[in-house]
C-alpha cells in the first residue's frame, strides 16, 4: 500500500496509483490525482466526465463502458483522450477515484 | 517445523504437473550466466537475485529436495530448497509473479534453452491452487470461468458496444451501409478480440473495422467466444486455458468459417492458436487462425487496400511483443505494415526476436503489488524508446500499449507537437493502417480470399571464413532474413545467379577469387548490376580499390569486427528498397 500526498491531499493509493477507499474522494482528491494524469485543471468538461464515472461506480461497483460514458457525457471518444491523454481506464477513471481496473490495462 | 497445509498441497502438486520439459530446464543450467544480460529485471540495477538463473534457482531447489538423492541428503551442497511455510510459499510468488513477466528473453540466450516460462508457469498454476497469488489474476480467473471474457462484460454491453462502433465507423466513412455483422454464417472469418477494445479502448476496433469494410471483406463478429484472451497462459493453468479456447473454436465452428483472424494482442494469440488447442484438446479444428496483421499484409500485397504514407508523417516505431516475436515468429508483418502506412520508420534497438518487454508481460499489468517494481525496471524499455526520437509507439498487442504507455507516463517520455508537449502515444498497427487508408470512391463489392505471407528478404553471405559466415547467417535468420552462405568467389557468383538474392554481403579478402574480382563480375552481368552490395571487410585498404573501378561503388561498407546493431541496421536499409520495389511490381500501385 502506498500513500499519495499533495497539498492537503493525504490519501491511501494502490501501487498504480488507483484509491483505495473510495469514500474520502472528494474535489479537491480529484484534482490532486489528475495532476498524475498530465491535468492539471479540470475545466468542465472534465467534471462532466469525472462525476459520470463517479456516480455510475458508486451505483454499479464497476466502471461503465466507454460506450455509455461517451453516450452520457456526449463527447466523441477521441474528446475523452484529449481530456484525459492516459485514456478513460487508468486516466479518467482513476480521477474519479474508481479501484483499479481489472485484467489487461 | 511442521508443515503448513497450502505447502503440503503445492508440493503434491507440484510432483503431479512435472513433465519432461520442465524437468529438462530444471537440471540443464550451468550457472554460466550467458542469461544474465538479456533480463530487464537484473539489467535495472544489475542485482544478482535478479538473473534468470537465480529465480530458475529459488524453483530448482524445490524440484531438487523432491528428487535429488543428494538434495534430499545434504540440501546445502546441491541448493535444495524445501516449500514448507506459508512464507516460502510467498517468497515463491513474489518470484514467480513479481520478478518474470515470461518473455523468454532469457531462453533464446541460454545455451541449453531452458524454458524459464515453462517452469515459472509450471510453479504459477500450483500456487493459484493454493491461492497464493495476485488478487488481480484471481479475480480476471474467476471472470473468465464465470462470464466468458476477462473484463465480465455482459452479452448485452458487448453487443450495444458494437452497434455504437458500427454508427461510429459509419459517419467516419460517412457510408450508411456499413454493418457489423453478428454470427453472420459461413463468413470468411470470425473476428475475436481482447475485452479492453470493448471495455474501454475501442479505437483499435473502429480501425479494424474500417479496414475490413474499405477491403470489401466478408467477415463477422462472434455474440459469444469472443474473448481471445486466455488467463490460464498466465496463471498456467490449462483447464482455465482450455475453456477459454473451447469457447471461441465451438462458435467459430457453428458459424463455419474459414478463418479466425485474432486482433492484436499477443498472448491471445499465442494462446488461441498455439497454447489452447492443447489444453482444450480442441485440434483438429476446422478452420484456420491468423492474426490481423497477416490479414493486413495480405490485403497490402494483394492491392485490396491502397494506403498512404503520408496520411501519418510523424516519426513511428515499433515495440515486438514478446508473444508475437519471440513466441510466434510474427516480425515481418508489422513492419510490412508500418513502412506502407508511414513516412518515418524507425527500430527500437534491439528489435525483433531480441526486444525487451513492454514490462507488463505474464499478466503483471493485472497485478497492482507489483507495479512499483514494474515500473522501476522499465528503465530500459524507456531509454530505447527515447532513443529512437519517435512521436508514436507502435505495437501489436493490447497488454503492451498499457505497459508502454504507463512506463511513458513514468519516466516522462514527451514529444512536442504544435507547442504543446505531450506523453507519446501508444497505438496498435492497424490504426495506423486505417488512418493511411485510402477510400475509394466507390467501395469494393468484391470478396477476395488472399493466402499469401511476407517474402522474406534473401541475403546471400559471401566469406571464406567459416566462423564469420555462421555468424552472420545466425544473426539474418534471427532477424527475419533468408540466407544463402557461399564459402569463396566461385560459389558465390554461381549462388547469386540461381537464387537472385535481394542483398548480397561480400568479403574482400578470399582465396582464389578476391571480392573486388566478384564484386565486378556481378556489376557488369546484365539484370544482376542492380542487386546491392554490402561489403564486410576487414581490410580497410581495399575500399579504394573498389571505389576507382568505372562500376557503380557498392551500396554499402562496413569494417570487421562485425558490430552487429550496425550491420542489422544497413541491411534493412538496403533491402528495404528492395522490398518497396517488390510491393509496387506486384500491386502495380504505389506502395
Amino acid at each position: 500500500m502506498a500513500i499519495f500526498e499533495l497539498g492537503e491531499v493525504k490519501i491511501e493509493v494502490d501501487e498504480d496509483g488507483f484509491m483505495q477507499e473510495p469514500d474520502v474522494w472528494n474535489e479537491t482528491v480529484a484534482a490532486a490525482l489528475a495532476t498524475t494524469e498530465g491535468v492539471d485543471d479540470l475545466t468542465e468538461e472534465h467534471w462532466k466526465v469525472v462525476n459520470y464515472l463517479r456516480d455510475y461506480y458508486l451505483k454499479f461497483g464497476i466502471a461503465p463502458m466507454i460506450r455509455k460514458l461517451c453516450k452520457e457525457t456526449g463527447f466523441p471518444l477521441k474528446k475523452i483522450y484529449e481530456l484525459f491523454p492516459s485514456g478513460p481506464a487508468k486516466g479518467a477513471c482513476k480521477v474519479a477515484g474508481l479501484a483499479k481496473p481489472t485484467g489487461c490495462v | 517445523m511442521a508443515m503448513s497445509e497450502k505447502a503440503k498441497e503445492f508440493n503434491q502438486l507440484f510432483k503431479e504437473r512435472l513433465n519432461r520439459q520442465h524437468v529438462l530446464s530444471l537440471t540443464a543450467c550451468a550457472h554460466c550466466g550467458m542469461c544474465n544480460d538479456s533480463c530487464h529485471y537484473f539489467l535495472a540495477d544489475n542485482d544478482p537475485k535478479m538473473t534468470p538463473a537465480a529465480k530458475a534457482d529459488s524453483i530448482r531447489g524445490i524440484y531438487k529436495g523432491h528428487y535429488d538423492w543428494l538434495g534430499k541428503i545434504v540440501p546445502f551442497w546441491v541448493g535444495s530448497r524445501q516449500v514448507k511455510t506459508d512464507e516460502d510459499l510467498e517468497r515463491l510468488k513474489d518470484v514467480v509473479f513479481g520478478s518474470c513477466t515470461g518473455c523468454r528473453r532469457c531462453t533464446i540466450n541460454c545455451p541449453f534453452g531452458v524454458d524459464m516460462a515453462g517452469i515459472v508457469s509450471l510453479t504459477r498454476s500450483c500456487l493459484v491452487d493454493v491461492e497464493v497469488a495476485p488478487e488481480g489474476v484471481l479475480t480476471v480467473m474467476k471472470d473468465q470461468w464465470e462470464t466468458g471474457n476477462q473484463m465480465a462484460v455482459s452479452k448485452e454491453d458487448y453487443l450495444e458496444t458494437l452497434e455504437w462502433l458500427e454508427e461510429e465507423v459509419q459517419m467516419e466513412l460517412d457510408d450508411a451501409d456499413f454493418k457489423v455483422p453478428i454470427d453472420k454464417e459461413g463468413s470468411d472469418f470470425v473476428f475475436v478480440i481482447n475485452p479492453r477494445e470493448v471495455k474501454y479502448a475501442p479505437l483499435s476496433l473502429q480501425a479494424a473495422f474500417k479496414i475490413f469494410h474499405v477491403a470489401g471483406l466478408d467477415w463477422t463478429m462472434p455474440s459469444e467466444g469472443w474473448d481471445n484472451t486466455n488467463f490460464g497462459l498466465f496463471s498456467g493453468k490449462a483447464d482455465l486455458g482450455g475453456h477459454m479456447g473451447n469457447l471461441a473454436y465451438n462458435h467459430a465452428k457453428q458459424l463455419g468459417v474459414n478463418r479466425m483472424v485474432i486482433s492484436e494482442c499477443g498472448h491471445g494469440f499465442l494462446s488461441t492458436k498455439w497454447e489452447a488447442p492443447n489444453w482444450g484438446k480442441a485440434n483438429p479444428l476446422p478452420f484456420e487462425m491468423i492474426s490481423i496483421l497477416e490479414l493486413m499484409v495480405d490485403l497490402i500485397n494483394t492491392g485490396t487496400i491502397i494506403l498512404d504514407p503520408k496520411k501519418n508523417p510523424l516519426p513511428v516505431t515499433y515495440h515486438d511483443p514478446c508473444n508475437l516475436s519471440r513466441s510466434s515468429g510474427l516480425t515481418e508483418e508489422p513492419r510490412f505494415c508500418l513502412k506502407r502506412s508511414c513516412l518515418d520508420f524507425r527500430e527500437m534497438i534491439p528489435n525483433r526476436a531480441d526486444s525487451y518487454c513492454c514490462t507488463g508481460g505474464g499478466g503483471a499489468m493485472s497485478m497492482a503489488e507489483y507495479a512499483k517494481k514494474r515500473l522501476s525496471v522499465a528503465k530500459k524499455k524507456a531509454d530505447q524508446i527515447r532513443e529512437t526520437g519517435a512521436a508514436i509507439v507502435t505495437t501489436a498487442c493490447h497488454n503492451c500499449v498499457d505497459g508502454l504507455s504507463d512506463l511513458i507516463k513514468h519516466y516522462d517520455l514527451k514529444y512536442e507537437i504544435n507547442g504543446k508537449s505531450m506523453w507519446l502515444p501508444v497505438k496498435n498497427v492497424c490504426e495506423l493502417v486505417a488512418d493511411a487508408i485510402v477510400i475509394p470512391m466507390e467501395l469494393p463489392k468484391r470478396k477476395p480470399r488472399v493466402k499469401e505471407i511476407v517474402k522474406p528478404v534473401k541475403v546471400l553471405v559471401i566469406d571464406d571464413q567459416p566462423d564469420i559466415v555462421d555468424y552472420l547467417e545466425a544473426l539474418l535468420q534471427d532477424n527475419g532474413y533468408e540466407v544463402i552462405t557461399a564459402h569463396d568467389g566461385d560459389e558465390g557468383i554461381e549462388k547469386a545467379k540461381a537464387d537472385r538474392p535481394d542483398l548480397i554481403t561480400l568479403d574482400v579478402s578470399m582465396p582464389g577469387k578476391s571480392g573486388v574480382t566478384v564484386f565486378h563480375e556481378l556489376r557488369n552481368t546484365p539484370t544482376f548490376e542492380d542487386i546491392p552490395i554490402f561489403i564486410v571487410t576487414g581490410v580497410v585498404d581495399f575500399r579504394q580499390l573498389m571505389y576507382q573501378k568505372t562500376v557503380e561503388a557498392p551500396e554499402g561498407f562496413m569494417q570487421k569486427p562485425i558490430n552487429p546493431e550496425v550491420f542489422l541496421m544497413t541491411v534493412d536499409r538496403l533491402t528495404d528498397r528492395t522490398r518497396q520495389k517488390v510491393a509496387v511490381e506486384e500491386s502495380g500501385k504505389p506502395a
